[in-house]
C-alpha cells in the first residue's frame, strides 16, 4: 500500500508538467479573442475582451493565475458555452468510459478464445487465418472502420443508427469501430504469450497429473499468459483515448473526445485545458491499476 | 513379484524441418511392482524421451510409431486419449529435472496439491487439503500447513523437489517415473531425495523408473539398470552385475569415466568422439565409430540385445 501511495505522489510533477505544456501549446496557436467576439468588433472591443480575460499579463503571470485557479478546481469559463469548463468536460466524461468499457469488454470476448486458440493449433491454416486477420484489425484506422461500419449496417442495411447516444443499439457500431483494433492488439499478444508459456516446464508438469487438456490451456497456461497482456493494454490507454478521439467525432458520440475535438476547433481554451487534464489523469490511473493488476497476477513480485 | 510395466519395442520419432527424426529405436523394458529400475544414459539417448511417451506427454511434435506399453494387464496403446489422462497422475505419475520451473509459479503449493486429488480422487477441498498436508509431511515438509499457501517461488529447490514428489504420489500411483530428479540439486540434498524415493518404495511399494546420466544415483537406489545409448538399450542386468561385470565397451566406459577418490590422475577417462546425430546414425552397431572393439562386423550388422544369463543381457558381438 505504501508503495502504491508513493506512486500517487510521484504523478504529480507528471500533471504539472502537462498543465504547462497545454497552457503554452494553447497560447502559441492563435488568437482566442477573435473566434469569441463578432467579426464587426472594434480593435478596442478587442482590446478591452483580451483585458478582461487577463490574455495581456506576461505569460508567466498568466501560469502562476492559472495554476492557483486548477489548484481550487477552477479551470475557467468555455468561451463558447458560457459555463465552467469542467462541469462540462466532467458531464461527458460518462459517455466515454462507457463507449472505453464496452469496447474493452468486445475487443476482450473476441482476442481471448481467437488468442488461444490460435497459439495451441500454432502453424495451422486456423491459425494462418487468425494471425492474418488480426493484422487487417490492427491495420484498418478506425474513422475508416467506422464510416465504412456505418455504411454498410446503418445506410445500407439500416440495421443500427448512424451516431448518437442513448440506446445499446447506438452504442454497438463507436464500440467495434473502437474495439477493432484492440482486439487485434490483444489477440496477438495472447497468442504469442501463450506459445512461450506452453513450452514451459510447469505444463507439462500439469499434463502429468492427469488435468484435462481444458484445463492445463484454459488454468494454467493462460494464467501466466495473462500477467504480460494485461500489462501491456493497461500501458496502452492513451492509445485507446486516442482512438476514442476519432471514433467519437466519427459517430457524434457525446464524449470528451468529441468536445476535446470541437474546443481545439473554436479555441475553447478553458475546455481544452480542462479535457487534457482530465484525459491525463485518466491515463495515470490505467497506469496505476495496471500496476496493481499486474502485483496481483504475479505472486513473484514483492511489494516495496 | 507381479508385472507392472512391460514396454515392446518402442520407437519414437519427432516432426522436424528436415523431416522425421528418430530418436528411440525399439526399446523393450519390464518393471515388477515396487521395483526400481535405473535407465542411464548421455544427453541425447532418448531416455527422456522413453519416459515422456509411457505417460503420452511427447512435445506435439513427437509421435510414437511402433511398438507398445502396459501397465501391469492393459495396453496403453489400445485405449482412448481421455482413459490415457485418466491414467495420469492417478496410476503412474512423474517427476521432473527441474524443480525451479516445474511447479505453476502463479499458484499455491496447496492448489496445486489440492488439484489432482479433487480431479483424480474425487475429493473435496478439505480432505484434499488434509492429505495435500500428509503428503507434505511424507515427504519431509516442515511447517506443512505454512507451506500449502505459499508459492512456489518462496521455496527453495529441495524444497520444491520434495513439493514436486509429493504431488506425484499423492494420488498412490503404481508407477513413479522420475527424470534426473537430483541432477538440479546440491549433492547433500540429492542423498536426501533418493533417501526419500527409496523410503517411499519401502512404506508405498511404488514402482519407481528413474532416468540419469549419473552412475552415483543409480549405485545408491536402483534394482536394475539399462544403459541406453542412440535410443536403443545396449545393456541391462542387476545393479550388482553391472557394476561388477559391465559387458559393453559403451558400459565399460561410463563406469572408467567415473573418478575414484584415491586415484590422483591429470585427467578424467572420457569416451572418444561424440552422441551420435539422431538424424545420422551410423550403420550396423550404433556405438562402432566410437568403440575400441569394433571391426568389420560391427560397421556392417545390427547386434541384437541378447542374454547373457537370467540377469544380464548386453547388445554387442565382440564381449
Amino acid at each position: 500500500m505504501k508503495y502504491f501511495f508513493l506512486n500517487v505522489i510521484k504523478t504529480v510533477p507528471v500533471l504539472i508538467l502537462i498543465t504547462l505544456i497545454v497552457f503554452i501549446l494553447v497560447r502559441v496557436t492563435g488568437d482566442p479573442v477573435a473566434l469569441m467576439i463578432s467579426e464587426n468588433a472594434t480593435e478596442q472591443e478587442k482590446a478591452e475582451l483580451r483585458e478582461a480575460l487577463g490574455l495581456n499579463d506576461n505569460l508567466i503571470v498568466q501560469y502562476i493565475n492559472y495554476m492557483g485557479s486548477i489548484i481550487q478546481g477552477d479551470f475557467g469559463e468555455s468561451f463558447r458555452y458560457n459555463t465552467d469548463a469542467l462541469t462540462l468536460v466532467l458531464d461527458r466524461l460518462p459517455a466515454s468510459i462507457e463507449l472505453a468499457i464496452v469496447s474493452m469488454i468486445l475487443a476482450t470476448i473476441v482476442s481471448v478464445p481467437l488468442g488461444i486458440l490460435s497459439a495451441i493449433k500454432r502453424n495451422s491454416l486456423l491459425d494462418l487465418f487468425i494471425t492474418g486477420i488480426s493484422v487487417v484489425g490492427k491495420a484498418m484506422p478506425n474513422f475508416w472502420l467506422g464510416i465504412m461500419l456505418i455504411l454498410v449496417f446503418s445506410v445500407m442495411l439500416s440495421l443500427l443508427p448512424v451516431s448518437g447516444s442513448g440506446t445499446l443499439a447506438h452504442t454497438i457500431l463507436p464500440a467495434v469501430a473502437l474495439g477493432t483494433g484492440i482486439a487485434a492488439e490483444m489477440t496477438r499478444l495472447i497468442r504469442s504469450s501463450m506459445l512461450e508459456i506452453l513450452g514451459q516446464d510447469f505444463i507439462r508438469t500439469a499434463r502429468s497429473k492427469g488435468l484435462f487438456e481444458a484445463v492445463v490451456v484454459n488454468v494454467h497456461a493462460f494464467r501466466n499468459a495473462l500477467i504480460p497482456v494485461v500489462t501491456i493494454m493497461a500501458l496502452q490507454t492513451s492509445t485507446l483515448i486516442g482512438g476514442t478521439l476519432i471514433t467519437e467525432t466519427v459517430f457524434a458520440w457525446p464524449g470528451v473526445g468529441q468536445l476535446l475535438i470541437q474546443a481545439v476547433n473554436l479555441r475553447d481554451m478553458a475546455v481544452v485545458q480542462a479535457a487534457v487534464f482530465i484525459i491525463a489523469i485518466a491515463v495515470i490511473v490505467s497506469n496505476l491499476l495496471a500496476d496493481l493488476i499486474y502485483r496481483l497476477l504475479d505472486p513473484r513480485i514483492k511489494y516495496d | 513379484m507381479e508385472k507392472l510395466l512391460q514396454v515392446e519395442n518402442l520407437k519414437v520419432r519427432f516432426k522436424t524441418n528436415e523431416g522425421y527424426v528418430s530418436t528411440v529405436n525399439g526399446v523393450s523394458l519390464e518393471m515388477k511392482k515396487g521395483e526400481i529400475l535405473a535407465i542411464v544414459g548421455e544427453s541425447g539417448s532418448g531416455k527422456s524421451v522413453t519416459s515422456l511417451s509411457i505417460l503420452d506427454i511427447l512435445p506435439p511434435n513427437g509421435e510414437v510409431y511402433d511398438g507398445e506399453v502396459y501397465l501391469e494387464d492393459k495396453n496403453l496403446n489400445k485405449i482412448s486419449k481421455n482413459e490415457y489422462r485418466k491414467l495420469r497422475g492417478k496410476e503412474m505419475s512423474m517427476i521432473f529435472q527441474e524443480p525451479m520451473t516445474a511447479l505453476n509459479p502463479v499458484f499455491t503449493i496447496g492448489f496445486q496439491l489440492r488439484e489432482s486429488l479433487q480431479l483424480n480422487l474425487k475429493m473435496k477441498k478439505s480432505e484434499a487439503t488434509k492429505k495435500g498436508i500428509e503428503m507434505l509431511e511424507l515427504v519431509g515438509i516442515p511447517d506443512a500447513e505454512k507451506v500449502m499457501t505459499r508459492f512456489p517461488h518462496q521455496l527453495s529447490g529441495g524444497m520444491r523437489q520434495r513439493v514436486m514428489i509429493a504431488i506425484a504420489l499423492s494420488c498412490d500411483p503404481k508407477l513413479l517415473i522420475a527424470d534426473e530428479p537430483t541432477t538440479a540439486l546440491d549433492v547433500t540434498i540429492q542423498k536426501q531425495i533418493l533417501k526419500l524415493m527409496k523410503n517411499i518404495r519401502e512404506k508405498l511399494n511404488t514402482g519407481i523408473l528413474i532416468i540419469t546420466h549419473d552412475l552415483g544415483v543409480v549405485a545408491e537406489i536402483a534394482d536394475r539398470v539399462a544403459v541406453m545409448y542412440a535410443g536403443e538399450i545396449v545393456e541391462e542386468a542387476s545393479v550388482f552385475e553391472l557394476f561388477k561385470n559391465p559387458k559393453h565397451p559403451y558400459t565399460r566406459g561410463l563406469m572408467a569415466s567415473i573418478p575414484k577418490i584415491h586415484d590422483v590422475v591429470d585427467k578424467l577417462h572420457s569416451i572418444e568422439g561424440m552422441v551420435p546425430n539422431p538424424a545420422e546414425m551410423p550403420s550396423g552397431c550404433k556405438f562402432h565409430p566410437r568403440c575400441p572393439l569394433a571391426d568389420n562386423e560391427c560397421v556392417s550388422n545390427h547386434p541384437k540385445l541378447e542374454k547373457i544369463s537370467d540377469t544380464h543381457a548386453k547388445r554387442c558381438f565382440k564381449v
